[in-house]
């Protein structure tokens, strides 16, 4: 039951911060300089999660296990970068992280 | 709202659009479901039931590693906001494209307001002139496999996660698919130092409690952008503001 109330409270504060401003906010003025920041969430976001997930978490001592991780996600961004197409870059990413770990 | 009847080319083009970027979730939450059969302190069908009742794999993952731990219900809960309080930033960014449709209509789309969804709405320049009938069922649709694939992949973790031997690392797939919508959001130099802040400020937050490193990476490089850009005279829309 504990269990049931926990996770169903997870699931209600994080339905709330997705509804936040398209439900509950979407009259609450912001400051222009903030509704023109708000393009670069995506990237700081994309960024903010995947970086820390290619450097382990071993901090600078780690850091040699993190190279075929590091080596796979530049090709594979390489892919995304050049070529628009996830799946490729997932093929060329995996592909490379099996060669190299 | 018979406006908003149910479009079927719109549904598809959202399921096409964003397929490929639902194929590398599909892995994590394999992976999950493996964690949730292996964890015998928790109930399976309760841990899976959470894959829809949160419908985001971090804070999921992040829930049930402590709740295996016997951590508290305040740490959990603080915890799973802090990890997600980036739909929130989502939220805002869309709210605009959003606001002509009804609460009802909104309070469906919010839960779905998936990464994926997030990173479509903001990279498909497709989506910027069609009408409000096309973006909503293009939304729907895209939420919608999602859902699916996502719920599908755990529950197929939990009962067969033993045939794959965790040396495969399928949960690499993550940082892929996140790294690649990184570069798919990157446009101008503002985003570039977004990326560069947020990425930096969640590297050193790393130890922070709660995961709050990452929040305060995305904030940060968000100001930094916005600032840089203000500086930079990027304010055609001054006049309309």
């Amino acid at each position: 039951m504990r269990f049931w109330l926990i996770i169903i409270g997870s699931g209600l504060v994080t339905y709330l911060t997705r509804a936040s401003f398209i439900v509950f906010g979407d009259k609450v003025p912001l400051p222009p300089v903030v509704e023109r920041s708000l393009k670069y969430v995506a990237p700081a976001s994309f960024a903010a999660i995947s970086v820390p997930l290619f450097l382990g978490g071993d901090g600078i001592a780690g850091f040699g296990e993190d190279i075929p991780r590091i080596i796979a996600g530049a090709a594979a961004a390489a892919v995304i970068w050049r070529w628009k197409n996830i799946p490729a870059s997932l093929v060329v990413g995996m592909g490379l992280f099996w060669l190299l770990g | 709202m018979s406006e908003l009847s149910f479009q079927r080319d719109a549904f598809v083009d959202g399921v096409r659009r964003v397929f490929p970027l639902a194929v590398p979730g599909a892995p994590f939450g394999f992976v999950l479901g493996v964690l949730i059969a292996e964890e015998e302190l928790l109930p399976s069908f309760a841990s899976w039931a959470s894959s829809w009742i949160i419908l985001a794999g971090a804070a999921q993952l992040a829930a049930l590693t402590l709740l295996a731990d016997n951590a508290s219900a305040l740490v959990v809960i603080t915890t799973v906001f802090l990890i997600n309080s980036r739909h929130a930033m989502y939220s805002a960014a869309l709210r605009g494209r959003l606001s002509e449709y009804s609460i009802a209509t909104r309070v469906l789309m919010s839960y779905l307001l998936i990464d994926q969804q997030f990173a479509i709405n903001e990279t498909a320049p497709e989506l910027e002139s069609p009408t409000l009938r096309y973006r909503l069922w293009h939304y729907l649709g895209a939420g919608a496999l999602l859902f699916v694939m996502w719920n599908v992949a755990v529950a197929l973790g939990v009962i067969g996660g033993n045939w794959v031997p965790e040396s495969w690392g399928l949960s690499f797939a993550v940082p892929l698919l996140f790294g690649g919508l990184l570069v798919l959001s990157l446009r101008d130099f503002p985003g570039m130092v977004a990326a560069v802040v947020g990425a930096t400020v969640a590297v050193l937050g790393r130890t922070l409690p709660q995961g709050s490193g990452l929040l305060l990476g995305i904030v940060l490089g968000v100001a930094a952008a916005g600032f840089l850009a203000e500086r930079r005279g990027d304010t055609d829309q001054e006049v309309v503001a």
